[in-house]
Formats: structure tokens, sequence, C-alpha cells
């Protein structure tokens, strides 16, 4: 009898094991279990370019935390995965595939440099992880569309476009290009050229320039010569200081326009080092707001209270304006998750409002670059002023 | 425009020149290339950024300073990354140096790094332009252009008229004989090294004004001074101080009236043409073997 009786104990139990179906159906989805949700991040951590990927990723784990003492997403925890990738191809694809094949993450909000995001591309595309882009912008990163891929950050070609519309509704009548011709920087020269077409006009000079530059005096002098009253400058900071130090020797002060690598005024005047010289300078920010603002009250205190000794950086609003879109669709996509509903939520996600970025964060079935609106700030004394927060086409 | 293009690449080029010196003085004594040579360069701006921003001593205590600790560096590297391997293959040396540079890297991202990509260093003199009729003349650059010629000029004095010079100038010959007159031959390497960097030193010093300084700064240098140390002949102090100011010319003339596109490779084409010629460089000796 009591066999009998402990027989019956243990198939009253497996019926009950087998009536549960939830953590079946979870077992199936990677990286989600019934109170987390695994999220992988990669980007440069160590090394010269650490900004693109730690500092992003600090902005987005603030915003997790937050979420996570709110009680979660739909009863879940988002845990941050990190992987270093030191903007470095070969080292990105590895760092995703141990993301998606050994740690097993649902999703990655992470790609910080661009050259290392379009190495990552084929292996995230071909495991159908549903990837949100937080810093790399060039285009081939999210060109052609793939349908597990998007950007929250402002595109290599969308900025090339919106310079151009800047210089011309400023008044220049003649345009003149300083690019640097690396990966980066064609990224950016192509769709310029392209725009400088469809407006049926041509650069009146069309120089180059290194990223290690130490001399920018024969551009400066081409430039000038040219007549030019707009310089477009696809540079990096240093690059760019040294044109603009070069140009302010010899007395040419065009309208200077710069783009997302100049987003720091203050940082920029600091490495120009040399006074007014950036009365005409105008760039384009990613973000609504630069770390000094008031409005970002919020994310400076938490920031330093979850990274204490770091001060808010526009790096790390990248990341607080992607991870909102990522917290956004999660909700959206509901508690029984799938990587094919966050993907559809993400195609279907219009004109969502983040605290940080200038616009909208628009994405549709054919379109997954879903920041469209640079923001135009100037230096005005010490203050980082907002110019003008203009959407644009190409 | 040329007046000005002229001023500028002799200003860039007297800093190549520099450091190509330094390149040419440790590669005269040891036959190694010292690839940590950027480094030096670079550790030596940061010094003079430090020195002079940081803890605001005046620039020309800053720069001797600055220099000072860049020769007692170039003996560190000695010790560390030549010494020890004095006997091994040459590619044995050649890697330890490359394996230093980026240990001297490391160390600058941990201690500046952090302070932002690139660090500014005050101009020297007053950022306003002369103009001289038509020609407009840059105070900074004539003041790091005198700078380094004083500089060269002090390094020029240092070999041919001091003792510890000839002694580095007589090792370098013929080390073996050296060594029979009692020249202590491994203390020579140790001081070579040393004044090496120290050229390397007092180039980052001045061109730091000019400039933006980055742990990574002296990879992109290390190319222009060696190809400097290359067209000059690579065994001769005049010759690598023509190939840094042919260089720095080269560059900017291209730049200026052919295209900027051809600014960075246009002084490789004409170190190919000239080796071509000239396979020892500008005043390298040509090497004669008797049979």
């Amino acid at each position: 009898m009591p066999t009998v009786r402990r027989f019956s104990r243990c198939c009253l139990l497996a019926l009950a094991v087998l009536a549960l179906p939830a953590p079946a159906a979870l077992a199936q989805v990677p990286g989600v279990t019934g109170d987390t949700i695994l999220i992988g991040s990669f980007g440069p951590l160590t090394g010269p370019n650490y900004l693109f990927g730690k500092l992003v990723m600090n902005g987005v784990e603030v915003v997790y935390n937050e979420v996570n003492k709110q009680g979660g997403v739909n009863g879940r925890k988002l845990v941050l995965v990190r992987e270093d990738d030191r903007c470095d191809p070969a080292t990105a694809i590895a760092a995703v595939k141990k993301l998606i094949f050994q740690d097993q993450v649902f999703m990655i909000n992470g790609g910080g440099c661009s050259n290392a995001a379009i190495a990552a591309r084929p292996e995230i595309e071909q495991a159908k992880v549903p990837w949100v882009v937080f810093a790399a912008v060039a285009d081939e990163v999210t060109l052609p569309t793939s349908p597990y891929i998007f950007s929250t950050a402002l595109a290599a070609s969308l900025e090339s476009y919106a310079q151009l519309d800047f210089a011309l509704s400023h008044g220049a009548k003649k345009v003149a290009i300083v690019s640097q011709r690396d990966a980066w920087g064609r990224s950016r020269y192509g769709p310029l050229q392209e725009a400088f077409k469809k407006k049926g006009i041509a650069p009146v000079a069309d120089e180059e320039m290194p990223a290690d530059a130490n001399d920018g005096t024969a551009q400066v002098l081409r430039v000038r010569q040219a007549g030019a009253d707009a310089v477009i400058m696809l540079l990096y900071p240093k690059a760019a200081a040294i044109f603009v130090r070069d140009a302010q020797k010899v007395g040419f002060k065009p309208i200077l326009i710069g783009q997302t690598a100049l987003s720091d005024p203050l940082a920029f005047r600091e490495q120009v080092g040399v006074p007014g010289a950036l009365d005409r300078f105008f760039t384009v920010n990613q973000m609504r707001y630069t770390p000094d603002d008031p409005q970002v009250e919020k994310w400076r205190t938490l920031v330093q209270q979850y990274f204490p000794g770091d001060r808010l950086s526009v790096y790390n609003l990248f990341g607080i304006g992607s991870a909102q879109v990522v917290v956004e669709v999660l909700k959206r996509a509901g508690r029984d998750l799938t990587r094919e509903k966050v993907r559809d939520e993400l195609a279907r996600l219009t004109g969502f409002e983040t605290t940080v970025h200038p616009g909208p964060v628009t994405c549709t079935e054919t379109d997954h670059q879903c920041h469209k609106t640079p923001a135009w700030i100037q230096l005005v004394g010490d203050k980082i002023q907002l110019v003008a927060v203009t959407p644009v086409q190409r | 425009m040329l007046a000005y293009l002229i001023v500028s690449g002799l200003t860039t080029g007297s800093l190549y020149a520099l450091m190509a010196i330094g390149l040419v003085v440790v590669y005269k004594a040891t036959r190694v290339v010292n690839f940590a040579h950027g480094e030096l360069f670079m550790v030596g701006g940061f010094l003079a950024y430090t020195l002079h921003v940081l803890v605001r001593i005046p620039y020309g205590p800053a720069l001797v300073a600055a220099v000072a600790a860049t020769l007692l560096l170039g003996l560190v590297t000695e010790r560390l990354a030549y010494r020890p391997l004095i006997r091994a293959p040459a590619i044995s040396l050649v890697l330890a140096a490359v394996g230093f540079s980026y240990v001297l890297r490391g160390t600058a991202r941990e201690i500046w790094g952090g302070r932002g990509d690139y660090i500014p260093f005050p101009p020297l003199v007053g950022a306003e332009p002369i103009a001289v009729g038509d020609v407009v003349i840059v105070p900074q650059q004539l003041v790091v252009l005198a700078g380094a010629l004083v500089c060269m000029a002090l390094f020029g004095a240092f070999f041919s008229w001091t003792r510890a010079g000839k002694i580095l100038q007589a090792t370098a010959e013929n080390p073996r004989a050296a060594r029979l007159v009692g020249i202590r031959v491994e203390r020579v390497y140790a001081f070579t090294w040393g004044v090496g960097a120290a050229a390397a030193g007092a180039a980052a010093a001045l061109m730091a004004p000019l400039t933006l300084i980055y742990p990574d700064v002296g990879a992109v240098l290390l190319v222009k001074a060696f190809a400097a140390a290359v067209l000059g002949g690579l065994e001769s102090l005049p010759g690598a101080v023509l190939g840094g100011f042919a260089i720095g010319l080269v560059e900017n003339l291209a730049g200026g009236y052919l295209h900027t596109s051809l600014q960075d490779v246009s002084a490789f084409v004409v170190i190919m043409l000239v080796l071509v010629a000239h396979p020892s460089g500008l005043l390298g000796a040509a090497r004669v073997r008797r049979i």
C-alpha cells in the first residue's frame, strides 16, 4: 500500500510539473528567465576610444538600473553583459560570438565604433538577435536594412546632408570640404558628395587632411584661396583643432561646420587654444542637451551615483537614449517575450520621445536609422547654446 | 603663399630632424632602430605639459627638465629593452623596443589619457600673425623653428667638441677599437640611448605648442623621423637634419601646390626617388667592398 501511495504521489507531482507551461517556453528564449533579461553590449572599454564604449555603456546601465529599481520590465530585471572590442573588427566579431553563443544574451544594445560594428554585423544578423546600435554611425552598420538591426545613433550620411543644409541655410555661397579619408571620413564624405550633387552645386575646395596631422597650413591656404565662406569639416577633433588653429593664424574666418566627433565645443575650444577661433563654429550634437545642461541634472546625479568619479558626458547620453528605446520595446513586446516580437516592436516604433534625443525616434519596416533630428549647437561665451533642431532627409 | 608654406615646412621639418637625430645616434652606435623612439617623444611632450601647464614652471626650465627626464628614460629603455638582449638577434631587439613602446603608451594613457583625447599646450607667444609685405609670419612658428635650430646646434656641438660626444662617435665608428683603447662600451651604449631619447624629448617639448599631445602621437612622428633619417643616410647626423627639413618642405609644398591628398605620400615618393638614385641616402657614405 505505501508503495502504491508513493507511486500515486509521484504521478501527481509529474502531472503538476507538466502542467506548468511557462518554464518550458522560456527555456527556448535565450537570455530570458522568469525574472531577468540578459542584454549584451560590445564596444571599446579600454584604449583611446573607450569614450564610445565604456561611457556609452555606463549610460545604458544607469537606465537599466533605474528601470530595475522600479521592478524591471514586465517583471523582469535587465542585466547588462559588457564585452570589450577595443574598436577592433576582429575583436568585435569574437565579442559578439561570445555574447550570442556563450552568454546567450536575448538582444544586443551596443556597437561603439563603426569599423567594429560593421565587422560584427554578419554574426548578429545570422543569429537573428535584435540589435539596437547605440553609437556607431557608419551607414554600413544599418544599411542595407536588416530585419534585426536598428540604430538610435544619427547615421553618418544624415549628418553629412545636415551639414550642407546648415551651410546653405546660413547664407554660404562657396562651401569647401576638409576631410580625413579613412573609413570614418569616407562614410561621411561619400554622402556629402551626394548631397552636393542633389543640390546641384560643387564644393569650391575639396581638401584632405590626415586624422593625425600636425600642420594644416596647406589645407588652410588652399581653402582660403578658393574663397570659401563655409568649411564643412569631416575631421576628428585633433585634425579639426589644427585646421581651425592654422586658419586663425592667417586670419581666415569662414563659417566652420562640424559634426558629432566635435560635439563638445568646450573641449574643442580648449584644444584649439586660440581665443575667438570658434566664433563662427557650429556643430552637430546627437543629443538635445549638452552634459552641463540643467535639463539632464537627473542623469548627471545618477551617473555619479553609479559610477563614482565619472562626470556626465555626451557619450553617457548616447547610452541613456538608446537604453530608453530598448526598455520601451521590451515593454511593448510584453511578458511573453521573443526576439521576433522585439524586432516587430522596433520596426513600428514611431515618434518615441526619449529624454535626451533632439527629436522623436522613429523606425519603420524599411528604415532602421531611427534618429533623424540633429541638434545644432554653438559656443557662446562659456555656454553651449542650441541653435536649431532640424529633421534631415536624404 | 609660397613664403608661408616654406616657413611652415621648415618648422615641421626641424622637428622631424630633431627626432631623426635621436634615431640616428642610437642606430650608429648600436645598429638598432629604436622603435620606442616615438613613445619617448610622446613622454617628453607629456612631461613638458605637466611641468609647464600643470606645475606652472616657465617654459624654458620645463623644456630642460623634460629633456633631462627623457634622457633618463632613454637610459631605462637601454637597461630594460636593449642590454639584456645585446647578444640576441636584431629582430629580438626590435621586438623588445616595440614591446617597450607599448608599455610607455599604456602608462601614458593611465597617467594622462583620462584627461581627454587630445591635450592642448598653450602657445609660447602671441597668436596674432605679423604681416611683412605680402608675407605673413606666425611668431609661434619662428620661436619653435629657432628653438629647434638651437637644439640641433647644441647636439652638433656636443658631438664635435665635447669628450663625451667624441667617445660616442668613436664607439659608433668601431666598438672593438673603442674597447681596446679603454672605453667602457656598454656605458657608452647606455648614454647613446639617453642622448637619443633627449633629442626626442627636445622635439616633443618644442612641437607641443604647435600640435596636441596624446598617447599615440609618437607613432606617426616616428614614421616621419625614420623617413628623414633614411633620406639623410641613416648614419649621418647632418643627413638626418637635411632629411627632416626636406620632408617638411616637400610635404607642405606638395600639399599647397599640387593637392592636399598628396601631402603625406609626396615625401615618401621623394625618398624613393632619392634612394633609387643614391641608395645610401643624401649624405650616407656609400658602402664599398674591396675584393
